[in-house]
């Protein structure tokens, strides 16, 4: 009997295989967070056809935020309704130069310092299922219940975060992750979900990548510490 | 006999309110970063505004009721009184015989509420689009400027999430791109502007004289 929950439980936390890559460009190699300096994490709303979803946004935080003393991130959220209404889908600045329009307004300006803001960092994209085919029907009679056929479908993630330099007025660079991950769904009496974490894995590689950008430092320590 | 068919009618209605979207719509708004106007303002919530209700009626479409009363009366009187220095609710449009209290007046109505939801559309969001019609009186009562503001609002669909919370989280982006246009259109709108203009200019000259 436990061995059966055993392999029920093996079944179910089993993943199905997500791809991701990674590209950085850097437009300034002298970056380096310092302490006390703050970074928010912010989506973009502006396009019609999607939306940048705001739990990669809170994923993407966390991760910049976790293991470490030295990044600190303010939530969208507090952000957004702290600057309202200037950070909204239709008034928030596109370009970093765009950022003088707005700072020429002495209590945006002070608002925003009052955050301890370096770094401002914009993700754009979405995960869509771009196809999925198969299908499952499940019955239920006097004899029990149960389901059988199988399913399947793919996921892909395409976004791309730029970072501003909120002192200094400039564009640092940008990271892009494209992600890519097909979900399988067998049901023999039971359904068993093999499901492609492929949103969840963007936001953690493109984390780690955006605190390695702002905190070099941080991989030059770890490589020291483990080669001793 | 009578008991069975009306429990079976009851719950034939049961059933068809349970395919019925039924939504009010709750949230709360920041207040706006924005400079205050030195001047008063009554605002004019008439009852189709303070209790609008949108209404599904196509039968090609899932069927919603949206209460969006309660919601737009929050954002109306959450950027009104950073927008203007004293803000006050009023029961009628100021006339010659009954002027206002107040330096101006704002009659805001909607005109038009259009949504859409992912299974009319190939994106996995829903939308809101809500025309107003905004009307400001001077405290005689002469129209100064009559204006539409557009508001729109998405919001992906998330898993685990309703229905309806999706679509209360569309309404509210909306409302706040309401308030946005609000707050930073007010003051620009061609006839607003010349009327501030004039009317500070005219109160340094009396001051000035005075």
């Amino acid at each position: 009997m436990s061995e059966r929950l055993l392999i029920l439980l093996a079944l179910i936390t089993l993943q199905a295989c997500t791809s991701v890559t990674i590209d950085e460009y850097k437009a300034s190699p002298s970056v380096q967070i310092e302490q006390g300096e703050r970074v928010v994490v912010l989506g973009r709303r502006h396009s019609a056809n999607y939306e940048t979803e705001p739990d990669l946004i809170t994923c993407i935080a966390e991760v910049l935020g976790k293991d470490n003393d030295l990044i600190q991130v303010v939530s969208e959220r507090e952000f957004v309704d702290a600057l309202y209404p200037w950070f909204e889908p239709r008034t928030a600045p596109m370009r970093v130069r765009d950022m003088n329009r707005i700072l020429t307004r002495a209590e945006v300006a002070e608002r925003i310092n009052g955050y301890d803001i370096r770094y401002i960092v914009w993700v754009d994209g979405n995960t869509e299922t771009t196809s999925s085919s198969g299908s499952i029907g499940c019955s239920i009679g006097a004899g029990g219940a149960g389901c059988f056929g199988f399913g399947t479908w793919d996921k892909e993630s395409d976004y791309e975060a730029s970072i501003w330099d909120y002192q200094e007025l400039e564009s640092l660079g940008q990271i892009s992750a494209d992600a890519a991950g097909t979900s399988y769904m067998p049901a023999i009496v039971v359904p068993i979900p093999l499901i492609a974490r492929v949103q969840k894995n963007a936001c953690e590689a493109m984390g780690a990548q955006i605190k390695t950008f702002l905190n070099p430092q941080d991989i030059v320590i770890k490589q020291a510490g483990g080669s001793k | 006999m009578m008991t069975i068919k009306r429990t079976v009618v009851l719950l034939l209605l049961a059933g068809l309110w349970g395919c019925t979207n039924n939504l009010t719509v709750v949230g709360d708004f920041p207040p706006p970063l924005i400079h205050t106007l030195p001047k008063s303002i009554g605002v004019l919530y008439d009852d189709d505004f303070r209790n609008y209700i949108y209404t599904e009626k196509s039968e090609d479409r899932s069927k919603w009721i949206i209460n969006n009363g309660n919601a737009q009366v929050t954002l109306f009187n959450r950027v009104l009184p950073v927008l203007f220095n004293h803000v006050e609710e009023v029961g009628q449009i100021p006339s010659l015989d009954a002027p206002a209290g107040t330096d101006l007046v704002l009659h805001p109505k909607v005109i038009e509420f259009q949504y859409s939801v992912p299974r009319e559309t190939r994106f996995k969001v829903y939308e809101v689009w809500i025309k107003y019609n905004l009307s400001l009186y001077d405290n005689q009562g002469e129209l100064i400027a009559d204006w539409i503001v557009t508001a729109y609002g998405k919001t992906p669909t998330a898993f685990m999430q309703s229905n309806e919370e999706a679509m209360n989280a569309a309404v509210l982006v909306a409302l706040r791109d309401l308030g946005a246009n609000l707050s930073l259109g007010t003051p620009r709108v061609p006839e607003i502007k010349a009327w501030l203009q004039n009317h500070s200019a005219s109160a340094q000259q009396a001051s000035l004289e005075g």
